[in-house]
């Protein structure tokens, strides 16, 4: 079979919404397709929040602004957040498409997402719920045991993400996949830049996204979510005070550096203000 | 048309004529790099002087005494827009400076750097200037965008080009005529079609698509430039035997050099970065080891020095160790934005 270019005028460009408008504009639509997008931050910075309202965005009718879409969720640090999924959800969003599985090591994973292969292929063609969105929360979990083979471990790495990315491509399906973050110690042995920060803050200490610069080539997208420190910011919203975050754009090859303030609140995570896209320099 | 018409300092003037460019037409075949050197000038002044010569002698090709013989050209002409035809700028004249003008038809060229610091931006940016017409100093050709992390996005790439319409008409300053008789050429969409776009998600595709280059260059000799992006994703991956490895990307190498030879077309390789440690600092390498460095004819490191982007000349046989500065804009690659000039914008 002889291999043709693509046009690029006719890939696919459809975004998967965050479930906020705000931060859908912050991010020039939403979550591409196609492409794995990385979620780093601290413990109850709001990633696995965010996710669940991504899930829940994907699953909502098209008549409600979502895709009718299915998801699968994988968990790799249970249990899976199900009543925070409850109290997020509203009646618009059915539940029996949210696909939950766990993985606790990376040669589970790499057998799920082979099956995941053929349960895609399968529903490909068919007129039911096709699964759009693959949540992986998360990725650190898996491979953060301290391998005594630093080339072993980020050959798998690399084995992980070509798989997560072929299924993207392959499927037109939005990867989602979180991280943790390490705290950056100024001892003078801190490692190259990555992206468009100097330093990264959250809690008001300096950390950086785990699993370091191999890990970071696996990739397409890192956006970094961070709490202000606790004595630190606070937003008030309809009298309510709420402690400030912040969503940065570390890299991306279609955004500018920049950052949204967001919230957490009981009905979800929501951006902050109309100045979504604040950007630090010029562009 | 003597060097005395340009609207452009004396003292440069006399540097030309002394130099031994007395007509407008001997300047317009010369890289802006070696008009600096030749002329003991900074390279910006060199560009400067190239932009004021294509006006010029544009304008009077236009209204002036040419206009019966207005569609032939002379050998000069000819052998001038040939020597052009080698190059393709990356946006920035800082960093072309360094590249000996911009990257090379007929080589290899190889560029890596951390997550983030442009490497994607670098190869639409080139696939999209090599589409620049050869009236407004381009090549008027077309590219090939092997995409093996499914980095590319079509939005980003609209965007750099409409900058590099806006930036093509303002800077030779067509006139209204001009831009409405090429309005059909110069549109985004048009130069998105212009990327002819391989998404591979194995080291086996890419094997396979290297391959079929060959034929397929032979069916389209209007592409100038191949680019990979990235040439070591795949690589990275577990392979049973590092020296297997090793024979593939050696196969590979070997086959990109051809290609670039054989078409004439140059031949950019996206890499990763990998961090050696030692005593407290670290140094950048570039990915894939020591076999694979000896396989491309010029390697550049992108890196941050501070808040600036850097590239700078690792290897190369015939350009000078240099390292420039650069910057990642909305509209594509450019030259850095002076420090000062950047604190008043903030």
């Amino acid at each position: 079979m002889p291999m043709m270019p693509e046009n690029p005028v006719h890939l696919p460009v459809e975004k998967l919404s965050l479930g906020c408008p705000v931060l859908d504009r912050f991010l020039g639509g939403g979550i591409p397709f196609g492409f794995v997008t990385e979620l780093a931050g601290e413990a109850s910075a709001g990633k696995t929040q965010l996710c669940l309202q991504i899930v829940l965005s994907a699953a909502a009718p098209r008549s409600s602004g979502g895709l009718s879409a299915a998801s699968l969720f994988i968990s790799t640090e249970p249990p899976f957040p199900l009543r925070r999924l409850l109290s997020l959800s509203s009646d618009a969003a059915p539940l029996d498409h949210i696909f939950v599985r766990s993985a606790f090591s990376s040669k589970e994973l790499f057998d799920l997402l082979n099956h995941v292969d053929l349960l895609l292929s399968l529903v490909r063609h068919s007129s039911d719920r096709r699964i759009r969105l693959l949540v992986l929360d998360s990725a650190a979990a898996l491979f953060h045991t301290d391998a005594e083979d630093a080339v072993h471990r980020s050959s798998e790495l690399f084995s992980v993400a070509a798989k997560l990315k072929e299924q993207a491509r392959r499927f037109n399906l939005a990867v989602i996949v979180t991280n943790h973050v390490v705290d950056v110690v100024d001892d003078g042995s801190k490692g190259p830049r990555i992206g468009n920060y100097m330093n990264l803050s959250s809690s008001g200490r300096k950390v950086c996204p785990a699993m370091g610069l191999a890990w970071a080539n696996c990739v397409n997208m890192r956006l970094f979510l961070s709490r202000s420190a606790a004595e630190g910011n606070v937003v008030d919203i309809d009298g309510c005070t709420m402690l400030e975050r912040k969503l940065q754009v570390v890299f991306a090859p279609h955004l500018p550096e920049g950052s949204c303030k967001f919230v957490i609140q009981r009905e979800g995570v929501f951006g902050v203000g109309n100045q979504a896209l604040i950007p630090t320099s010029p562009q | 048309m003597e060097v005395s018409v340009l609207p452009i300092a004396s003292a440069h003037k006399e540097k030309l004529i002394s130099a031994g460019y007395t007509t407008l037409l001997s300047i317009i075949g010369v890289s802006a790099s070696r008009l600096a050197q030749e002329l003991i000038i900074p390279h910006r002044e060199a560009v400067e002087i190239i932009k004021v010569t294509l006006k010029c002698s544009r304008a009077v090709g236009l209204e002036g005494t040419h206009a019966v013989l207005k569609g032939s050209r002379t050998a000069w002409e000819m052998l001038s827009d040939e020597q052009n035809l080698k190059l393709i700028r990356t946006g920035s004249e800082d960093f072309d400076g360094i590249l000996g003008g911009g990257i090379h038809c007929g080589q290899v060229t190889e560029m890596g750097g951390v997550p983030g610091i442009g490497k994607t931006q670098l190869g639409i940016q080139l696939a999209v200037n090599v589409q620049i017409p050869v009236s407004y100093g381009g090549l008027g050709a077309k590219a090939i965008y092997i995409d093996t992390e499914g980095s590319f996005m079509p939005e980003r790439a609209y965007q750099i080009a409409q900058a590099c319409i806006m930036d093509t008409w303002e800077n030779l300053g067509f006139s209204r005529k001009e831009i409405e008789d090429c309005q059909e050429k110069m549109q985004p969409d048009h130069f998105l079609a212009n990327i002819l776009y391989f998404r591979i998600c194995s080291y086996t595709e890419q094997i396979a698509v290297i391959n079929y280059l060959d034929k397929f260059l032979e069916e389209h000799k209007d592409v100038k430039i191949v680019i990979i992006d990235s040439i070591s994703f795949h690589f990275r991956q577990d392979f049973k035997e590092m020296v297997q490895r090793t024979i593939v990307l050696n196969e590979m190498s070997r086959q990109l050099m051809k290609l670039a030879e054989r078409f004439a077309v140059a031949v950019l390789l996206l890499n990763h970065v990998t961090a050696k440690h030692t005593e407290g600092s670290f140094q950048l390498t570039l990915a894939l080891g020591d076999t694979w460095s000896h396989s491309c004819t010029n390697r550049v490191i992108l890196y941050w020095d501070g808040n600036d982007r850097h590239a700078r000349i690792e290897k190369s046989p015939y350009l000078p160790s240099a390292s420039a500065p650069f910057s990642v804009t909305g509209k594509g690659i450019r030259n850095a934005i002076a420090h000062c000039k950047r604190l008043r914008m903030m």
